[in-house]
């Protein structure tokens, strides 16, 4: 599938459910976790609060902030309308309003995910409009060709990283300076965003954002290495020691690779993604890990790759989504172990006819450097 | 400046007492209650990408999800993070409150914040709160039973002065971001490639210990700006930059057009700007100053980059419109960042900026271009 055949489905389905007028808008404030209506509708990454406007004749308005990115996104979507306005909702209100009073029947979509000041006002002038959101996310829940080959940049640019921390992770270096060097270097690459997390302890609790902590000898390092390229996400999560692991660590970290790739062969076309984590959850369970395969120790098993849509969801017990090709997602039992603390271990993959293809060139494997 | 936001904040943001005092915060908070001696509770709202009244009384920019501080009258403080239990850890190098709990959604907030009034009578306040998803910010409402009390733009007029650690924090901003403007400067004279260079200036604004660092740049000459959005190796002259560092949660930028060669645009566009800051002391007219960049900048017009923010306050945030309007006049001890842009239109373009602080018979200089 190709962007023009995606929103040719969009325009198709609006017209199914008698939406004449499709508005979908962001913040601005790009979330790994938040799912941006106008990068699917436009393919535009916006500096700041924006929308998309789909008619279903296919006539496309892109309002963005501020004013003068507008040249930028023009470039970026030369066959929209393109507005450059300093405050979204004017804009939207500028170009819907007239249609709006005249019965134009309207659906949003993005609306949730907006803060207060945007989607209350938005929701407040447009009082009929219903929410789109499925449709335009639904419609994004398999990735185009050019975001699948994205998504493969990004992961070679995240592989590159972790070899970059592999070779410069040192006792007495702060999380934060190991971070912000390997977010630049991965920048030298294409990764124009990145979300980074990375830690490190003895015994981790959970991967979480660095700090200022200086490594020690001995630490166990996470690393959620997430770069995007060209606005598409992917992941690879990776577990470092400094210093020599233990025969412990090394036994439980096969167990989680393991895990691992139970998933990723349980990750098949036609079924839902819910079997991806229980077939997770069984190895781990076998080995007496039951109990932490459940809040507060883990929640998901892997999740959607963005910035545009997050479709098919998280790698978790509860989601029905079935699996398609040419989606992209994490699968990654990121557990924790009593014995080990919090251990990293996941790979971006594509479901292809046959199976789940993991993108990476090198699966996850327990490193050490010197400590 | 709007930049790209990123999906992670990545760098150095641990609280640092010798820089930031507690002291400076009990300050802060006492004002807030100054300006409002009835309200028992103040709720402050956080978010990743807009958080400067959060850090301004907490010091605490969250890095991964929001946060909510919740403040008594009675002195009780406490942080609610989103993102889990286990992301507490994280989140308590970042501010001096030591009670960090897990966020559990705007009827808890709502909930908690009746409790933290302590049996005072009066409305809590809320901080911050246009930034808040609508779900939670209704089920806060909801669980306070009540509207509570806007106290943003007090909070607001509250930061505009700069205290003396305020002044450092910044004045260290500007350090990284000379360091930056210096390597991107060495870099294209040395000959590297558009984003290379930038990259060069990103390097060294991180190892002067920057916690942020954001740039634009044009490939046109400086007519548009853009984003880093892909590795480009395409020498540009001349090369329009815009550079924001941050440290100690401050901000600091600058506009700056390089060229190998003499530019008429950017030699106007400087000495408008040595006009501006000059006409700059405590009480001068900011219609004044944008008279004289108005003024002098025919047969050019004002570029569209810097035509509706000439002049901008800036400090825990980039832009938050319409709090960064420079106000009726310049205000003694504010700091402002100025913006000399201009255009003909078609093939000459130019941005320079300083950034300084207002003080008895003038500016000091933070950083000029």
């Amino acid at each position: 599938m190709n962007f023009q055949e995606r929103l040719t489905n969009i325009r198709a389905r609006m017209r199914d459910e008698k939406i004449a007028l499709l508005v979908g808008v962001h913040d601005g404030a790009h979330f790994i976790e938040k799912p941006n209506p106008v990068m699917v509708l436009s393919g535009f990454k916006s500096l700041g609060p924006s929308a998309t406007l789909l008619a279903t004749d296919g006539a496309m308005t892109l309002v963005v902030t501020p004013h003068w990115d507008a040249a930028r996104a023009t470039q970026c979507c030369p066959e929209a309308r393109v507005v450059g306005v300093d405050n979204v909702v004017e804009g939207v209100l500028g170009e819907v309003e007239g249609r709006a009073a005249a019965g134009t029947a309207i659906a949003t979509a993005g609306l949730r995910f907006l803060p207060y000041d945007i989607a209350s006002h938005l929701s407040f002038a447009l009082p009929g409009a219903r929410s789109a959101d499925k449709l335009v996310f639904d419609a994004a829940r398999t990735k185009t060709a050019d975001e699948i080959a994205h998504a493969r940049e990004a992961t070679r640019i995240a592989e590159r990283g972790y070899e970059h921390l592999i070779a410069i992770a040192r006792p007495g270096m702060s999380e934060d300076e190991l971070a912000v060097e390997l977010k630049w270097f991965m920048k030298t690459l294409g990764a124009e965003d990145n979300f980074l997390l990375l830690c490190a302890g003895p015994h981790n609790r959970a991967v979480q954002p660095s700090t200022g902590r200086k490594l020690e000898t001995g630490d166990i390092i996470l690393a959620e290495i997430t770069p995007s390229y060209r606005g598409q996400l992917a992941q690879i999560c990776r577990t470092v020691v400094l210093g020599k692991p233990s025969q412990e660590l090394a036994d439980k970290y096969a167990l989680v690779v393991r895990a691992m790739d139970e998933g990723i062969k349980a990750a098949v076309p036609g079924i839902a993604m819910a079997a991806v984590c229980r077939a997770i959850n069984l190895v781990l369970e076998a080995e007496g890990y039951g109990e932490y395969c459940y809040p507060p120790h883990i929640r998901r098993r892997g999740h959607g790759l963005g910035f545009a849509s997050i479709r098919p969801g998280d790698v978790a017990l509860d989601n029905t989504t079935m699996l398609e090709p040419d989606m992209v997602f994490m699968i990654h039992p990121n557990q924790y172990l009593p014995e080990t603390g919090y251990l990293l271990c996941g790979e971006p993959v594509v479901l292809t006819e046959h199976g789940a293809e993991p993108l990476t060139q090198q699966k996850a494997a327990l490193a050490a450097v010197a400590g | 400046m709007l930049t790209s936001h990123p999906t992670l904040l990545i760098g150095p943001s641990d609280w640092d007492a010798d820089v930031m005092p507690r002291q400076e915060f009990a300050r802060r908070i006492e004002a807030l209650w100054r300006a409002f001696p009835e309200a028992p509770c103040a709720i402050v709202y956080g978010s990743p990408a807009h958080h400067a009244e959060l850090a301004y009384l907490t010091n605490l920019v969250p890095k991964l999800e929001a946060a909510v501080a919740i403040f008594s009258r009675g002195g009780a403080q406490e942080v609610h993070l989103g993102g889990g239990p286990n992301m507490l850890g994280s989140a308590k190098p970042l501010t001096f409150i030591t009670d960090i709990k897990p966020m559990r959604g705007g009827q808890a907030i709502g909930r908690r914040s009746l409790e933290m009034k302590e049996g005072m009578p009066g409305t809590p306040l809320i901080i911050g709160d246009g930034y808040m998803p609508t779900a939670f910010h209704q089920s806060m409402d909801e669980a306070i039973g009540e509207q509570p009390i806007s106290a943003t733009a007090q909070v607001w007029a509250l930061m505009h002065r700069s205290s003396s650690h305020e002044l450092h924090a910044m004045r260290e901003s500007a350090f990284a971001l000379n360091g930056a403007i210096t390597a991107i400067t060495d870099a294209k004279k040395a000959g590297a490639g558009v984003t290379e260079a930038i990259l060069a200036g990103e390097r060294e604004a991180n190892s002067r210990g920057a916690q942020d660092i954001r740039t634009l740049f044009s490939l046109d000459g400086g007519r548009t700006l853009q984003p880093f959005t892909a590795a480009l190796a395409t020498q540009v002259d001349p090369l329009q930059v815009y550079v924001a560092a941050r440290r100690f949660n401050y901000w600091t930028e600058g506009f700056l057009a390089l060229s190998d060669s003499r530019r008429p645009a950017v030699a106007r566009a400087k000495e408008l700007l040595r006009q501006a800051l000059a006409a700059i002391k405590p009480n001068v007219k900011t219609a004044d100053v944008l008279g004289i960049i108005h003024a002098g900048a025919r047969p050019y017009q004002i570029h569209p980059v810097t035509e509706r923010a000439i002049v901008s306050r800036l400090g825990l945030t980039l832009e938050e419109a319409p709090h960064t309007n420079p106000g009726m006049s310049f205000e003694n001890g504010d700091i402002y960042s100025v913006r000399v842009g201009i255009t003909n239109g078609t093939n000459e373009h130019a941005i320079v900026s300083a950034m300084v602080r207002v003080r008895e018979g003038g500016t000091d200089m933070l950083w000029t271009a």
